[in-house]
């Protein structure tokens, strides 16, 4: 009975021996990769820091300006330009003139009917288009 | 060792006393030796004291090891550059950062060779003397540097160089992606990350400074970023705009700036010539300083403001009120001219339109020295103005202030400021009377109105308004009144004084400009040392011609780019208090042309 308890208590020691190594070499191995991350990190962060600083050198308004001059055609932006979208024109009431002509001209609706989408003459394509046949 | 069997017999003294000193002293040695039970107790005692100190003085000096902090390696205890705070413009754009360098070092005590250490080094490092660096490291330092802020290519050779007593350090260098724009707020930093001037010794001022001397090594992470009330591209087109008036008009030099009237903050501000503070110039060069806070001018005519501010703020005069300028002013041997000269009584406006000295004047001479002091004092223009910049100037104040000084500094002769004052006074004329110190540093207008003192009443600031905006439409002003801005304006043109006397020939001419007048939001200024005229401008070198002409410039380019959205008609009602008050005229537009420039 004794040497049965006895091997259970040595396994038991073992084990508890073994379990402690693996925690304690899990624990330096996850300190290292913790220690490597952060190395990563603060190298990441330089990089950031250096590619921010790049990124604002390149963009400088001056450089910007010299560019555009060279190879845009654009002008500055003069405030004549601006506006507010409500200050834009309302879109005019559609209108189809043909229709219109069509109509007063009196003959009938009921010869070109509104469902039949390529009657309808309002888009340049399908002037085109009609103007081809 | 036959002496050892001999038993506890040999142990007693007096029995081998008698024999020789051989003798004796081999009886000596079998006592040490002898593994006798009786004598073996306290021997083992004596080896367990003896053991037990030994593990007591390792166990004592580990716990001592551990408690005592460890000695600071040479590496530590150079003051290596710290990290800074990035600054950023108004939008978070990087006006100033750090990015890491690699720096050479050695340590003297430790090189085994220093001429092999010197020949090596120099080859790695060209640009290094190699008498100096002999000189150096035999020195007894325990610490020299080799070459700051060396280059990837540098930093390899260095490291493969393999020298004991050679090392590297990463330090922070500061960089100014935008070089010269917005040099003279931003200042720079040394070799060594610490302030130097403008913005940078302001933050070193707040408390870096002290943190990093007192061994804190702050890391980029730590520090927040300092958010400037600078806007980086209306700086940039504020400076090009500046740059090429003074290159066009071969001017000495040039500064100008954009304030937010109602929060304080500067906007935009150059000062020509400028520097890049990647390259940090000579501070003592006196042709570069800032000559928007660190030089003082007489301010010419846009004084004529705080006079008539002055005087309308006082109640006795309106601005219906007509002020006597048919003739040349006459004060003793002095006389006072009118530049515009119309030789007939002048309403307040057509003094402010036709910038009438006389009128202006007499305006003053009206109020009295006493009442003309106070109000500059209240206006802040006789003392010191100190913002975030650690540069600020003193203005120059006539020792005895009698009429005559009074006279000529109501039309801005005689009282030296710095710009930056007197934009902070006319942007209290312009916001509705509040005093508010400028600042470089974003802030709100809750922040601001928190210190604001109101200098003047809300309907003079309003007259005022009223008069600039005339300005622009038929006087002086004409140059700025940009379409669809509603734009008020007021030129100064100054002579300076050249040995002395007032020079003809030298001007020193301003510019102020708001927008819009109504609702007013920016304070434009434009100031410009010595302008020459030029065949478009039929020889004239007045500030209408120059200042006026690169104010407007700048005032077209910035006022998109800052989201100003321009009218496409006039406001209905500018200036409501003015039309309660009875000058219903003031709200009509007046029919373009008229003055003169």
């Amino acid at each position: 009975m004794t040497r049965y308890l006895n091997i259970a208590v040595i396994l038991a020691l073992i084990g508890s021996a073994v379990y402690a190594y693996t925690i304690k070499y899990q624990t330096a191995f996850r300190a290292e990769q913790i220690a490597k991350t952060k190395l990563e990190i603060k190298a990441e962060r330089d990089l950031a820091a250096m590619l921010r600083a790049d990124w604002a050198y390149l963009t400088r308004p001056e450089r910007v300006q010299e560019l555009a001059d060279r190879y845009l055609e654009l002008e500055p932006l003069a405030p004549d330009r601006l506006m507010l979208a409500k200050q834009l024109p309302e879109r005019a009431p559609h209108s189809d003139a043909i229709g219109d002509k069509i109509e007063m001209l009196g003959l009938g609706v009921a010869s070109t009917p509104p469902a039949d989408p390529a009657s309808a003459p309002t888009t340049p394509k399908a002037n085109a288009k009609a103007a081809g046949h | 060792m036959t002496t050892m069997d001999a038993g506890p017999a040999t142990s007693a003294p007096s029995l081998v006393a008698p024999k020789g000193l051989g003798a004796r002293l081999r009886a000596f040695i079998g006592r040490v030796f002898s593994t006798s039970l009786l004598s073996s107790g306290p021997r083992i005692r004596l080896v367990a004291l003896f053991f037990f100190a030994l593990y007591g003085t390792i166990a004592g000096r580990l716990i001592y090891l551990g408690f005592t902090p460890e000695a600071p390696s040479v590496r530590k205890a150079v003051a290596a550059a710290p990290a800074r705070p990035d600054l950023l413009d108004r939008n978070g754009e990087i006006l100033a950062t750090d990015v890491k360098t690699m720096s050479v070092y050695a340590e003297p005590r430790r090189l085994v060779d220093k001429d092999e250490a010197t020949e090596l080094l120099t080859a790695a490092l060209p640009e290094v003397n190699a008498k100096e660096l002999r000189d150096r490291l035999a020195s007894r330092k325990g610490f020299v540097w080799v070459k700051r802020e060396v280059s990837a290519q540098q930093r390899d050779e260095v490291f493969h160089l393999g020298l004991p007593g050679v090392g590297l350090i990463a330090e922070n260098k500061r960089i100014y992606p935008n070089g010269p724009l917005g040099a003279h707020v931003l200042g720079f930093a040394n070799v060594d990350n610490a302030g130097i001037a403008g913005v940078e010794k302001y933050v070193d001022s707040q408390g870096l400074g002290d943190l990093s001397g007192a061994g804190f090594s702050l890391t980029q992470a730590d520090l927040q970023p300092i958010t400037l009330s600078l806007d980086l591209k209306a700086t940039h087109a504020l400076r090009d705009e500046l740059a090429k008036g003074v290159e066009h008009f071969k001017a000495k030099a040039g500064a100008a700036a954009i304030m937010d009237v109602n929060t304080g903050e500067m906007i935009a501000m150059a000062s020509l010539p400028d520097y890049d503070p990647n390259t940090p110039p000579d501070v003592k060069d006196q042709n570069l300083i800032n000559r928007v806070n660190v030089g003082v001018y007489e301010m010419g005519s846009t004084f004529k403001a705080l006079t008539i501010a002055m005087a309308l703020d006082s109640g006795k005069v309106n601005l219906n009120s007509h002020f006597d300028a048919k003739s040349a002013l006459t004060f003793g041997r002095f006389k006072i001219h009118d530049y515009h000269a119309q030789n007939r009584s002048l309403s307040v406006p057509e003094v402010f339109t036709y910038s009438s000295n006389v009128g202006t004047a007499r305006m003053a001479l009206g109020q009295g020295v006493e009442r003309h002091k106070a109000f500059l004092r209240k206006m802040g223009q006789l003392t010191r103005l100190r913002t975030e910049l650690p540069e600020s100037a003193e203005p120059i104040v006539p020792k005895n202030w009698g009429e005559l000084n009074t006279m000529t500094i109501a039309f801005g002769h005689g009282l030296a400021v710095a710009p930056l004052q007197a934009m902070m006074a006319v942007g209290a004329l312009m916001n509705g009377g509040y005093l508010i110190t400028p600042t470089f540093l974003k802030r709100s207008e809750e922040e601001a109105m928190k210190d604001a003192v109101q200098v003047v009443k809300p309907e003079t600031s309003e007259a005022m308004r009223y008069l600039m905006r005339l300005n622009a439409e038929k006087g002086t002003a004409t140059k700025v009144d940009v379409p669809g801005y509603f734009v008020g304006g007021k030129t100064g043109t100054a002579e300076k004084v050249i040995n002395g006397h007032y020079a003809k020939d030298r001007l020193f001419t301003t510019f102020f400009a708001v927008m819009p007048a109504d609702k007013p939001k920016y304070l434009f200024m434009t100031i410009m040392d010595e302008p020459q005229g030029l065949p478009e401008t039929h020889g004239f070198a007045t500030a209408a011609w120059n200042s006026g002409e690169v104010t407007g410039k700048i005032i077209k380019r910035v006022g998109p780019l800052l989201g100003v959205v321009p009218r496409a008609t006039p406001p209905v009602l500018p200036f409501p208090i003015l039309a309660k008050l009875g000058y219903a005229l003031a709200n009509t537009p007046a029919p373009p042309g008229g003055g003169g420039h």
